[in-house]
């Protein structure tokens, strides 16, 4: 990626009138809960307050978690799930999910939540129109970790993604383990032989296989498939994906069974190699009903390097088997499987495959659909937000100035744009409009200014010759 | 009265029934199911299909048969030998595998015959075998034998309620000292762990329900005080309606996972590690 050692942040180009305005709230690396507005402004920051990701809730409250586990010993886990108001009072929490006793660590119950969790109202946590978020009673799915052994996947300690249900009052209703469902994700041969071998281990903890990374869960909510008879899309039911196994699945609310997939393979059918091999995704969910592409799935497809598969000169050993290195933003239908829209390198603007690095993030990332029909999409591990029209015309670019001490990136998680009304503590900000500057002519303070001292025509000379033929690369379809 | 041993080749719990028996002088004929005793075991098998224990992994060696009585299993048939029909209920066919010897029951059976139990257990464990032994908590006093002589290597107790309803679900008077003293042992054992199953219970109006969470709880409460630490492996059990022998209890519906986490959620309240059956 040619990323210049240079360059702004803050809100870059802005254009009131085809975006959907509103305040977006992100995790600022290492900072806490920060909420901005259109012009970049930091309307309210929850300092301190973790977010795995934060979600803004209307009234002004936002949810996020009060501290991270020594990461000694946890892999990412969340020592808890809070709610909290305009002035950061915790008016809800969660963490009773598991008695941690870590060494030299005061023993506490910890929710171990990661990556994810929805409040009842809403089926993804973000703004639709008529399905707000319960901000004073309901129940919440979490998604947590927990380890565990299955030899039916690996003799090694596995840390295991589960999804709980907790009531207001803090009773977990509802479980399930996403190990237990080992037999019904289609794993092929050579995928098990690598999963068993190394299941994504990492150290933490005295090592343990991290072996799915859920790192998204979301209810499906209303929607025309059901409608329509396809019981597998009960709103009930939660779609989830697996960043390590390339997998999007749908849970079965009721019998906890896997009712629906994309992955862990994309060449099994006309379809799936139509669509291309989705690689270490983030964010998979069903657009919500009342937002533009309701029904369909809408997800961050990272590339990078995920999936568990036969070894291949990338993959000596085949863990994290399937690689690109260029994302794509993708609006799938769950039951043709045609992709709808999409958001890549080319719609960008860049000439692929030379410049499709310039929409990368392989790890961390979002997609948000807009009532407008615009998507709001995280490209997180630059901490570049972007909002795009249908038409894929950038109308918003946001580029987060916050570098972490600890670690050295000004990654975003994920991003959410909510309504104004949902702050109502704050006036509705002034949204000035700002034009793309034009980085041909654009200079820092002591850099020479455009033009040339002096030119000279050399007589005899041919034109440059146009087209991809003169590059050292062709493309990999030629 | 002639002796049969059903064995299988290679079968390590079959070379000390043998040894057991030859070292009392024992006569008996063994039939070896993968050599020329196939034939013989399979008209066995046919004639006394209900009396043999066919597990997951398929019928458990050695089977030794009296021409009256059938025992099945390292413990059972040492047992027997032992004792003849005194520890039936102390000692049953066992569903651990290679090392491990479990079907050991310390409250199962008659406890004056204590002494020819642990006398069981002193052999099985001088044979190299790593015991498993269970408890519902009476018979405390046979316990404790069993841990100042350290012949279990794990140790499972199944406190079968709080204490106000042990008597009613184990259907006999308890006595809540033993229980209590029993409950407070376990810990001692260096592998142990204590189990709830939620039990159906018949109350006063003779209406059938299973134990509330609630009274879960005050079973998870009874090892809590008895221990005076919050901090043990305990798991809690769905009842299987089907493995009923009482009509009335073979007619409810099981209890499901879901339900059961209500359960974990109270008894995590006194026991922290509480956690459910998958």
């Amino acid at each position: 990626m040619t990323y210049p050692s240079v360059y702004p942040t803050g809100v870059t180009i802005y254009n009131p009138a085809k975006c959907w305005n509103g305040y977006t709230i992100f995790q600022a690396n290492e900072l806490g809960a920060l909420l901005i507005d259109m012009n970049g402004r930091e309307v309210q920051l929850w300092k301190g307050l973790h977010g795995f990701p934060n979600k803004l809730l209307p009234g002004g409250h936002v949810m996020g978690s009060l501290g991270q586990r020594n990461t000694a010993y946890g892999m990412q886990d969340q020592i808890d799930l809070v709610q909290v108001d305009w002035e950061g009072k915790v008016v809800w929490k969660f963490n009773r999910y598991e008695y941690i006793e870590d060494p030299g660590e005061t023993p506490q119950w910890m929710a171990r939540q990661h990556h994810d969790y929805q409040r009842e109202g809403n089926p993804v946590g973000y703004y639709v129109p008529g399905m707000d978020p319960l901000v004073d009673r309901g129940n919440t799915l979490i998604l947590v970790h927990k380890n565990i052994k299955n030899p039916g996947i690996s003799e090694k300690m596995l840390l295991d993604d589960t999804i709980i249900e907790v009531t207001w009052d803090g009773e977990i209703v509802w479980e399930w383990t996403c190990s237990d469902h080992i037999n019904e994700y289609g794993f092929s041969e050579p995928a098990k032989n690598i999963l068993a071998r190394d299941p994504n281990f990492r150290p933490a903890g005295g090592g343990m296989g991290d072996w799915m990374h859920i790192n998204s869960m979301s209810a499906l909510g209303p929607n025309k498939w059901y409608d329509a008879g396809d019981q597998r899309f009960h709103p009930d039911n939660i779609i989830w994906d697996g960043r390590e196994t390339n997998i999007i699945a749908i849970t079965d609310k009721k019998t906890g069974e896997i009712v629906w997939k994309l992955g862990p393979d994309y060449d099994t059918s006309r379809e799936l190699k139509r669509m291309g091999w989705i690689i270490g995704q983030h964010h998979a969910h069903l657009i919500p009903r009342g937002l533009p592409g309701e029904g369909n799935i809408l997800v961050f497809d990272n590339g990078g390097w995920a999936g568990y598969g036969s070894p291949n000169p990338g993959s000596p050993t085949g863990i994290k088997s399937a690689l690109r290195d260029y994302s794509r933003v993708l609006e799938i239908d769950p039951v043709t499987l045609k992709i709808i829209w999409q958001y890549t390198p080319a719609e960008a603007g860049y000439v692929m495959p030379y410049d499709s690095n310039r929409f990368y993030s392989p790890f961390i990332s979002s997609a948000q659909r807009l009532p407008n029909g615009n998507t709001l999409i995280t490209e997180g591990s630059g901490g570049r937000i972007i909002e795009v029209t249908a038409r894929h015309e950038l109308v918003w670019e946001y580029i987060s100035p916050y570098w972490g001490q600890h670690l050295n990136l000004n990654m975003v998680y994920r991003s959410y744009r909510a309504p104004y009304n949902w702050v109502p503590q704050l006036d509705r900000p002034e949204e000035v409009p700002i034009e793309r500057i034009d980085v041909k002519t654009f200079r820092v303070p002591g850099a020479a200014l455009p033009g040339r001292m002096k030119e000279t025509v050399v007589k005899g000379t041919l034109p440059y010759a146009g087209g991809d033929n003169a590059l050292c690369v062709g493309q990999t379809e030629e | 009265m002639s002796m049969t041993l059903f064995t299988s080749t290679g079968c390590l719990r079959c070379k000390i029934v043998k040894r057991f028996m030859e070292e009392r002088g024992l006569a008996y004929e063994e039939k070896d199911i993968k050599a020329d005793g196939r034939e013989a075991f399979q008209k066995f098998y046919t004639a006394n299909r209900k009396s043999v224990y066919r597990g997951p992994e398929g019928i458990e060696f050695p089977v030794f048969f009296d021409g009256v009585e059938i025992r099945q299993g390292l413990g059972a048939v040492i047992a027997y030998l032992h004792s003849g029909k005194k520890l039936d209920g102390l000692v049953s066919v066992g569903t651990l595998h290679k090392e491990w010897v479990d079907g050991l029951h310390v409250s199962g059976g008659d406890p004056a015959h204590a002494q020819e139990f642990l006398s069981v257990l002193r052999y099985l464990k001088g044979n190299n075998m790593k015991l498993r032994v269970d408890t519902n908590g009476k018979n405390s006093h046979i316990l404790r034998q069993v841990f100042d002589e350290g012949l279990a290597s794990q140790v499972v107790m199944d406190v079968v309620g709080p204490i106000n309803l042990y008597g009613l679900i184990l259907g006999e008077t308890v006595d809540a000292h033993d229980i209590k003293e029993s409950i407070a042992l376990i810990p001692r054992f260096s592998e142990y762990r204590f189990e709830t199953t939620v039990a159906p219970l018949i109350d006063q109006l003779g209406k059938v329900r299973y134990m509330t969470p609630r009274e879960v709880a005050e079973a998870a409460r009874l090892i809590e005080e008895s221990t005076g630490s919050k901090k043990h492996p305990y798991l809690i059990l769905s009842f299987r309606p089907e493995k009923a022998a009482d009509p009335l209890f073979k007619a409810l519906m099981p209890i499901t996972p879901q339900e059961l986490l209500a359960y974990r959620t109270a008894a995590r309240e006194y026991l922290v590690f509480a956690d459910i059956e998958k």
